[in-house]
């Protein structure tokens, strides 16, 4: 049950806010009769489940900046210690410069003493143009990304509560591939798109110069509190004190509440209580099976190619090359929960999973070459791989629905099944009943 | 180990339901009680899969036909509906257009709806007796040709066939108007005591008429010099 504490209202708030005044866009999303755009929601998103969202973009369409002005305003934290923190993707950059460095001083008395940077202080983490970081030294952000643990020298320091924003813009020169471990860790990806040549002149009307999230002396004073070498839980208090500051002076200025820390760990709590309906949860196992499944190999690997005459050539599984891993789930579903949450709908329904999944599957996939030259010339508004992922979504969807009450029914049986009753799998013509039957001949 | 499927424990197979769903399942049980006072009808009035065409004959059929759909609430597209399911030899095996027609006379007769359109330009048959006793205050509409005896008895509606209609068009009709847009075949209007029939194309021939107004092309041509009233 979505509890109504007025946390919607708040977040809501914020993004009108920033749409309105801040990141002005066109909307490109639908749900229930809502619409929005999908860089700033999932942006939202992001900020409150706690997420990693890899936005793409041509330069200049506000990828960053979208990023920037939800942490500042989910987290209370001003622009200026938000552009401070940001990490720039460039061929020379260094782990100390992203994580951390000696600390000179007591390094000359001969003490190991790790000055930490800003990037992994804060939790609000902006990597700009990701892909211009080489392939090794992506490698160096893994473990960060992935589970807030910054490890420098002999010390480590760990985030209990960060949400990371990368950008990345489309291949060029200068850019290099984002490693599959890498991009698998992000949970979303979306497009900042250019909003029209209308809204664009408004854009270019509106002052450089005032920015009402920018504030000097608030700035400063984070920076000294960042710049002591206090104890981390220490740190994050003194931060919070700052932060709660910060948030009065953006309601008296900008008449908008941000989160406080315990807001935001208050609404996680909540949204991981969202239940998932049954519809969402047989249609989620259907994309899965048909992102996992290989009749031959008896799941999809990467260094293995699908053959030709399979009796499965109709499924999505025909058409990629890697097999989705275990992240894709908890994406979905941490995401789907965020925007049921968001919706203060009372579950996720399939309408949730079926909005999230493309962004949430558009980086996982490996398509296949030869589906890749099929379908890049049709007509389209998304770039390439979040297109790709709309449709294959759209298909799973259709097949869900000319299927749903079998499936159901054939999930229901394997409980049953997997309980030790006498009952026999029913049969079917999707990769999902195979893996059912799978589940059912292990424990048997 | 924990039960992958336990969500899906002791889950009944319950069929979603979206509101088309109980729109075509109500149209379905409309019109399969349609169907079965159809195949009452026949079963009374053509056992041996011969219906003659008396005069007596019509009105005993048209009284079961009424019988038979007592009760049903049905549309102007439940009686389209039933037209086709006609057509199809293996929903009805036996189509006798006579009664047929009868049928949906009551049918129309006993509509809700004022006016009633059937667009029955796709039919392979045509069928008799359409518009048999249509009352006052009924517009029925027919896209598509039609049989013989169209409009008999019509009783003050008005009958409007978007085709052509065969023979004995608006024989015995007491008020009202019926208008073919086409050709109309031999006998029209016989034994017509009142209304008008209005055709657009030719008529083949003219019945024994006597009463009401028979237009040709927009010529008025009962009763004419040539054409007076016929004394029974």
């Amino acid at each position: 049950m979505v509890s109504k504490d007025g946390y919607q209202e708040k977040i809501r708030r914020i993004y009108g806010f920033i749409s309105e005044n801040l990141y002005l866009n066109r909307p490109d999303l639908e749900i229930k009769g809502e619409y929005y755009n999908s860089a700033l929601l999932f942006g939202i998103l992001t900020a409150i489940y706690g997420g990693k969202e890899l936005i793409i973009g041509e330069p200049g369409l506000g990828k960053t900046t979208s990023a920037e002005y939800v942490g500042c305003l989910l987290y209370r934290y001003p622009l200026g210690i938000i552009w401070g923190s940001e990490v720039s993707g460039h061929p020379e950059q260094t782990e100390e410069k992203i994580v951390g460095r000696p600390h000179l001083g007591e390094l000359n008395k001969g003490n190991e003493v790790v000055v930490w940077s800003n990037f992994v202080q804060i939790p609000v983490k902006i990597v700009d143009e990701i892909n211009r970081l080489p392939e090794t030294k992506q490698s160096m952000i893994l473990d960060g990304v992935d589970r807030g643990n910054w490890e420098y020298l002999n010390e480590i320091l760990i985030n209990d509560e960060y949400v990371l924003f990368a950008t990345a813009n489309y291949q060029d020169r200068g850019t290099n591939t984002i490693i599959a471990p890498l991009v698998d860790r992000f949970d979303v990806l979306v497009e900042s798109r250019h909003p029209g040549p209308n809204i664009a002149f408004q854009i270019g009307r509106k002052s450089r110069l005032d920015n009402p999230l920018r504030h000097p002396e608030f700035e400063r004073r984070f920076h000294e509190v960042l710049r002591t070498h206090m104890p981390y839980d220490q740190k994050l208090r003194r931060l919070e004190e700052l932060c709660d500051l910060f948030g009065e002076y953006l309601m008296e200025t900008v008449g908008v509440e941000g989160l406080k820390k315990e807001e935001r760990q208050g609404i996680r709590e909540e949204l991981a209580k969202v239940p998932v309906d049954l519809d969402a949860n047989a249609f989620l196992r259907m994309v899965l099976a048909e992102f996992s499944f290989c009749h031959r190999y008896g799941q999809k690997r990467s260094v293995e190619q699908c053959t030709e005459g399979c009796h499965y050539t109709g499924y999505i599984c025909h058409h990629v090359k890697n097999c989705a891993s275990n992240r894709l789930p908890t994406s979905v579903i941490g995401y789907s929960q965020a925007l049921a949450w968001f919706l203060e709908d009372e579950e996720v329904d399939i309408e949730h999973v079926r909005m999230v999944l493309p962004f949430t599957l558009a980086h996982r996939v490996q398509w296949r070459d030869s589906y890749i030259s099929k379908k890049e010339g049709e007509g389209r508004n998304d770039p390439l791989q979040i297109y790709l992922a709309k449709e294959a979504t759209e298909e799973i969807f259709q097949r869900y629905n000319e299927q749903r009450d079998y499936l159901l029914e054939a999930l229901s049986v394997a409980y049953q099944a997997f309980e030790g009753e006498e009952v026999t799998p029913l049969e079917g013509d999707h990769p999902l009943y195979e893996e059912i039957k799978k589940d059912i001949g292990s424990r048997r | 180990m924990i039960n992958p499927f336990q969500e899906f424990k002791g889950r009944t197979s319950r069929r979603r339901e979206i509101p088309l769903d109980q729109i075509l399942r109500s149209k379905e049980e409309t019109l399969s009680r349609i169907l079965r006072g159809y195949e009452n009808l026949l079963k009374n009035e053509a056992k041996d899969l011969v219906w003659l065409m008396q005069y007596s004959t019509v009105i005993k059929a048209y009284t079961i036909a009424e019988e038979g759909i007592k009760g049903i609430e049905y549309t102007a597209e439940d009686i389209e509906e039933f037209c086709y399911a006609l057509d199809k030899t293996d929903q009805i095996p036996y189509l006798i257009t006579g009664p047929a027609g009868v049928y949906i006379s009551a049918l129309c007769n006993h509509a809700k709806e004022e006016e009633i359109v059937l667009r029955l330009q796709d039919l392979n048959v045509k069928i008799n007796l359409l518009g048999y006793r249509l009352p006052e205050g009924k517009r029925l509409v027919v896209e598509g040709n039609v049989g013989d005896f169209t409009g008999i008895g019509l009783d003050g509606g008005e009958l409007v066939i978007e085709g052509s209609a065969k023979n004995y068009t608006g024989a015995g009709m007491k008020r009202g108007k019926i208008v073919v847009k086409n050709n109309v075949g031999f006998n029209t209007g016989h034994g017509m005591t009142g209304g008008e029939i209005v055709v657009g194309g030719r008529i083949k021939g003219l019945g024994k008429i006597v009463g009401g107004k028979i237009y040709e092309r927009e010529h008025l041509i009962f009763p004419s010099e040539e054409m007076k009233p016929f004394f029974f």
